[in-house]
C-alpha cells in the first residue's frame, strides 16, 4: 500500500513534497484552529519579543505572534496561487483543447496567434502594474467584498493561461490525429464529445506536471507583490507583507522576523518543486524540460 | 535563415503592437476618469475637464492609443507624465541604466556559473561535485530572492560590514565601492536562475552525451574535449531559449531586489508612480519592460537558429 502511494508520487522525493504539501494545506484549511492566537491582536506590551515558550516565533513590532501570521499568511498565499492556477487551467486547457483538436482551421491559427502574443507578457511587471493602475483596495462584487489580492489571483490566472494552453495544444494536437478518435468517429460519436470524453483526459498529465510548477510561481510572486505592498493589505498578514515589515528591523537585530516568513516560502517552493519533479517522473516521462521560470 | 527571422521579428511586433493595445485598455477602462484621480477629489468638473484637454484624454481611446503608438514610433516619445508633466522617455532614461546594469551582471554571472556547473555537473556524474551543484541549485530555485536579500543584508551588511546594506554607488564614486555595492544585489537577482539553468544545462547535455552519435565520434578518435565542444553545442539549445527568457525575467525581479536594497533605478519609478497614479508614466515603464522582454526571447530563437540550423531549417 505505502510503496503504492509512493510510486504514485513519483519516488521518495516526490513523496516528502507531497506529504509537506499536505501539511501545509492542512494548515492553511485549519488555520483558525491551529493559530495559537488571533494574527490581528495587537499587545504593544509584548511588541518585538524574541522566540519563546509562549510566543514560538516571537512577536512583531504591534506584539502580534509572528507564529500565527505565518499560518494565517500561508492561508493567504496558497489561496492566490491556488485559485490563479484553476483560472489558468480552465482557461488554458480549454483554448490549447479547442484549437488542437479543431486544428488546421482559423479556430486554431487565431487562438494561438493571440495566446502567442499573450505569452510575450513579462508576468511579475504586469501584475504589479495592472494591481497598481487599478488601485489597491477591496473589491466588492455582488455584495461580497473581497481583498486586494483578488486582482492579483486573477491577473495571475489570466496570464498563466497561454503557457498551459500551448502544453494542452501540443498534446491535443498529437491525440487529434490518433486511430482511436479515428475509430470513434466511424462509430458516429461528435467531435465534441470524443474532444471531452476521449482526448481531454489523455492530455491532463503534462498539464497537471506544468500547474505544479506555476503553483510554486505563484506562491514567490504573491510574496514579491505583496512585499513592494500591491498584495495582501494589511493588518492582514502574508509572508510578503510580513517580510516587508521586517525589513524595518534589519539593523536591530530581530532576526525573527524575517527568517520565519521566508523560510515558508523556501519550504513551501521546495515541497512544490519536489511533487512537480516527482509527479513529472510519475506521469509524463517525455517532457523532461523543467519549467522554473518566472 | 533569413525568412524564419523576419517572420519571427515580424511576429514579435506584432505581439508588441497587440499588447500595447491591451495595457492601454486596461489603463483606460478604470471607472474614475485619471484627471479626477491626479488631482483629487476636491477639483472642480472644469480644472478636471482642463487637465483632460491637456492630456488629449478627452478623445476616443482610439485616437488616444494611434497618437501614443505614432509619438513613440515617429519621434521616440513615449507620452509626458500625468504628474510633474516631465517626458516619460527621459524618466525613463534617467533610471533604467541602473536596472539594466543590474540584470546584465545578474545574467552574465548566472550564465558562467550555470555553464560551467552544469557542464561539470553532467561529467563528474554521481560525484561530489555533481551532488553539491544540484543542492545549489534546489536551494536556488527554492529561496526567493528578496528573501535571500534580506538575509545577507543582515549576514554581511549588518553583522559583519563587507558589503553595504543598499543604495546604489555610482561608477563615478570609484569602481571598487561601485562594485561593493552591487555583489549582494546582482547575487541575489542571478541565484534563481544560475540554479535553473544550470540544472538544465546538466540534464540536457547528459542527455546529448547519451545519444549513439556521440559514442561514434569517440570511436573515430575524436579528443574527449572536441567531443564535448560538439556535445555542448547541441546540448545548449533549450538552455539558450531559457536564458533568454530568464534575461526577459530577470527585469521584473530587479523590480523587487531594487526594492530591497533601496536602488534608485526604473523600480522606484514605476513604484513611485503607481503610488502617484501616474498612468502615463507607468505605461511608459510597463512598454519598455515588454519590448526588452520580447526582445530577449527573439535573440534567443536567432541564437538558436544559429546554435541548430535545423530549427531554422523546420521553419523556413
Amino acid at each position: 500500500m505505502m510503496a503504492r502511494v509512493i510510486s504514485a508520487c513519483g519516488g521518495t522525493g516526490g513523496f516528502i513534497g507531497a506529504c509537506l504539501m499536505f501539511l501545509l494545506i492542512v494548515d492553511a484549511l485549519a488555520a483558525p484552529w491551529v493559530a495559537p492566537f488571533d494574527p490581528l491582536k495587537v499587545d504593544m506590551l509584548n511588541a518585538l519579543s524574541p522566540p519563546d515558550a509562549a510566543h514560538l516565533f516571537g512577536t512583531d513590532q504591534n506584539g502580534r505572534d509572528v507564529l500565527s501570521r505565518v499560518i494565517w499568511g500561508g492561508r493567504a498565499s496558497l489561496e492566490v496561487s491556488a485559485l490563479a492556477v484553476l483560472i489558468g487551467g480552465c482557461g488554458g486547457v480549454g483554448l490549447g483543447l479547442l484549437a488542437g483538436f479543431f486544428s488546421g482551421g482559423w479556430l486554431e491559427q487565431s487562438l494561438m496567434r493571440v495566446l502567442d502574443a499573450m505569452a510575450s507578457i513579462p508576468l511579475l511587471i504586469w501584475a504589479i502594474a495592472l494591481v497598481g493602475i487599478l488601485g489597491v483596495g477591496s473589491v466588492h462584487i455582488a455584495g461580497f467584498t473581497f481583498g486586494n489580492e483578488v486582482k492579483l489571483l486573477a491577473l495571475l490566472g489570466v496570464l498563466y493561461i497561454p503557457t498551459l494552453a500551448r502544453i494542452t495544444y501540443t498534446t491535443a494536437l498529437g491525440e487529434a490525429g490518433a486511430n482511436y478518435v479515428a475509430a470513434r468517429r466511424l462509430q458516429g460519436v461528435s467531435g465534441l464529445r470524443i474532444m471531452l470524453s476521449d482526448v481531454l483526459p489523455n492530455c491532463l498529465s503534462p498539464v497537471i506536471v506544468q500547474a505544479t510548477l506555476l503553483l510554486a510561481i505563484g506562491i514567490v510572486i504573491e510574496a514579491s507583490v505583496s512585499f513592494v505592498g500591491l498584495g495582501v493589505q494589511p493588518p492582514w498578514p502574508s509572508w510578503g507583507n510580513m517580510l516587508a515589515d521586517a525589513r524595518n528591523y534589519l539593523f536591530s537585530g530581530e532576526w525573527w522576523l524575517s527568517v520565519f516568513p521566508g523560510a515558508c516560502i523556501s519550504l513551501s517552493v521546495v515541497a512544490i518543486n519536489l511533487l512537480g519533479d516527482g509527479l513529472r517522473d510519475a506521469l509524463d516521462p517525455r517532457h523532461s524540460t523543467s519549467a522554473l521560470t518566472a | 535563415m533569413g525568412g524564419m527571422l523576419a517572420r519571427r521579428a515580424g511576429f514579435s511586433l506584432l505581439s508588441l503592437l497587440l499588447v500595447s493595445a491591451c495595457l492601454f485598455l486596461l489603463t483606460r477602462a478604470i471607472p474614475d476618469s485619471p484627471g479626477r484621480i491626479v488631482l483629487g477629489q476636491d477639483a472642480t468638473e472644469d480644472q478636471v475637464a482642463q487637465f483632460e484637454r491637456d492630456h488629449g484624454l478627452d478623445r476616443s481611446v482610439g485616437v488616444q492609443y494611434a497618437r501614443w503608438v505614432s509619438g513613440i514610433v515617429l519621434h521616440g516619445d513615449l507620452g509626458r507624465s500625468f504628474i510633474t508633466g516631465r517626458s516619460v522617455g527621459d524618466e525613463i532614461a534617467k533610471t533604467l541604466p541602473v536596472t539594466f546594469e543590474l540584470v546584465v551582471v545578474a545574467f552574465v554571472f548566472a550564465c558562467v556559473f550555470s555553464l560551467a556547473a552544469g557542464t561539470a555537473s553532467a561529467l563528474l556524474r554521481d560525484t561530489v561535485v555533481d551532488y553539491g551543484v544540484r543542492l545549489v541549485a534546489v536551494l536556488g530555485v527554492s529561496v526567493p530572492g528578496f528573501w535571500l536579500a534580506l538575509i545577507l543584508i543582515m549576514a554581511f551588511a549588518v553583522d559583519r560590514e563587507w558589503f553595504p546594506p543598499g543604495g546604489f554607488t555610482p561608477l563615478s564614486a570609484g569602481f571598487l565601492a561601485h562594485l561593493d555595492s552591487i555583489v549582494l544585489p546582482t547575487f541575489c537577482l542571478g541565484i534563481f536562475y544560475m540554479a535553473v539553468l544550470s540544472r538544465m544545462t546538466r540534464s540536457s547535455l547528459l542527455d546529448v552525451l547519451g545519444q549513439d552519435y556521440m559514442r561514434t565520434a569517440r570511436a573515430t578518435g575524436l579528443a574527449r574535449w572536441r567531443v564535448l565542444i560538439y556535445a555542448l553545442r547541441n546540448a545548449l539549445v533549450p538552455v539558450v531559449t531559457i536564458a533568454g527568457m530568464s534575461f526577459g525575467y530577470m527585469f521584473g525581479w530587479a523590480l523587487i531586489i531594487e526594492a530591497v536594497f533601496n536602488i534608485n533605478g526604473l523600480s522606484r519609478a514605476l513604484l513611485t508612480a503607481i503610488q502617484q497614479r501616474d498612468f502615463a508614466l507607468v505605461q511608459g515603464v510597463v512598454m519598455v519592460f515588454t519590448f526588452v522582454f520580447i526582445l530577449a526571447n527573439l535573440a534567443a530563437d536567432i541564437a538558436n537558429a544559429w546554435l541548430n540550423p535545423r530549427i531554422a531549417m523546420a521553419a523556413a
